[in-house]
């Protein structure tokens, strides 16, 4: 009886010297990096390549794609990679699925460039150096569209 | 002056550059495409301008802005509607790139605000006369970069 309590008096010992130990070696689970504020055009471009395929104008499909492939690669550039895990870049993960777009006219087609346009404008002013020439030209790119549309 | 404020400077001077040779530009093909009046006044007035304001700027920066060549070289010899409106794309796909450049090559807001809608101006003329001259695309897609 004594003897299996003094076990239990040393297990007890050695489990409560050794548990604060457990937990400041236990790495806590990164935080998640913050969105990316590029994503959102990501899906943008993305959105509007599909209205644009459905609204038959292709040219517009094709320049969306293209920056939404652009965009997404400075995404990947700038996502900072969780340690301990492979050192080859991630694959990037599929495109989400873009839902079919509800109202494909070229109407519509125009009034989301022009959103666009505004969003990538507005963070071309205010993001790092390195970001703002892309942005920049999406932006006009935008613009450009609009009045290849017109 | 710092690194920085240096490297903002020169893009600002390349800008400059680029609407000397814009403004030359139209001058030289007015005469070529008279039913394009409109369009070419427009596109003139927008690039006098806009070497305006940045002859200011400079100027407000306590810089002396570079004057303009005496003459400029289209990408072929002016002689007809064709070679006027290919003129007319290559000086604003050159002014969207070193509008491009000063994006990229400052931090000051109201800079980069000023620099942008530059950038879109000639992106969005450049895509006009690509469509009056038959090219297609007529818009590309990153306008201010070396492969559109």
């Amino acid at each position: 009886m004594t003897g299996r309590t003094a076990l239990s008096r040393r297990a007890l010992l050695v489990a409560a010297t050794t548990a604060p130990l457990a937990v400041a070696c236990t790495t806590p689970p990164p935080e998640p990096p913050p969105p990316d504020p590029l994503a959102d055009l990501v899906r943008a471009a993305r959105a509007d390549a599909a209205l644009a395929t459905a609204a038959g104008a292709a040219e517009t499909a094709a320049a969306r794609t293209r920056h939404a492939d652009e965009l997404q690669a400075e995404v990947d550039r700038a996502t900072p990679r969780v340690p301990g895990t492979s050192s080859s870049p991630a694959p990037a993960p599929a495109p989400a699925p873009v839902a079919p777009p509800a109202n494909p006219t070229r109407e519509a087609l125009v009034t989301s460039l022009q959103t666009a346009q505004k969003q990538a404008a507005d963070l071309a002013v205010t993001v790092p150096a390195h970001r703002a020439g892309l942005l920049a030209s999406v932006s006009a790119g935008c613009a450009a569209l609009v009045e290849a549309l017109a | 002056m710092n690194q920085a404020a240096n490297s903002s400077v020169d893009a600002l001077q390349e800008a400059l550059a680029a609407e000397h040779a814009a403004v030359w530009t139209y001058g030289l093909v007015s005469a070529f495409i008279e039913q394009q009046g409109p369009a070419v006044a427009e596109g003139a007035n927008a690039h006098r301008a806009r070497r305006d304001t940045t002859e200011r700027a400079l100027r407000d920066a306590g810089l002396q802005p570079r004057p303009p060549a005496p003459a400029y070289l289209p990408p072929q010899p002016v002689d007809s509607a064709a070679s006027a409106m290919a003129a007319l794309i290559a000086v604003e796909t050159d002014a969207c790139a070193a509008w491009r450049g000063v994006m990229e090559r400052t931090d000051d807001q109201a800079r980069r605000k000023s620099a942008l809608d530059a950038l879109t101006q000639s992106a969005i003329r450049a895509t006009r006369w690509r469509r009056t001259a038959g090219i297609t695309p007529a818009a590309t897609p990153l306008p201010g970069t070396a492969v559109g």
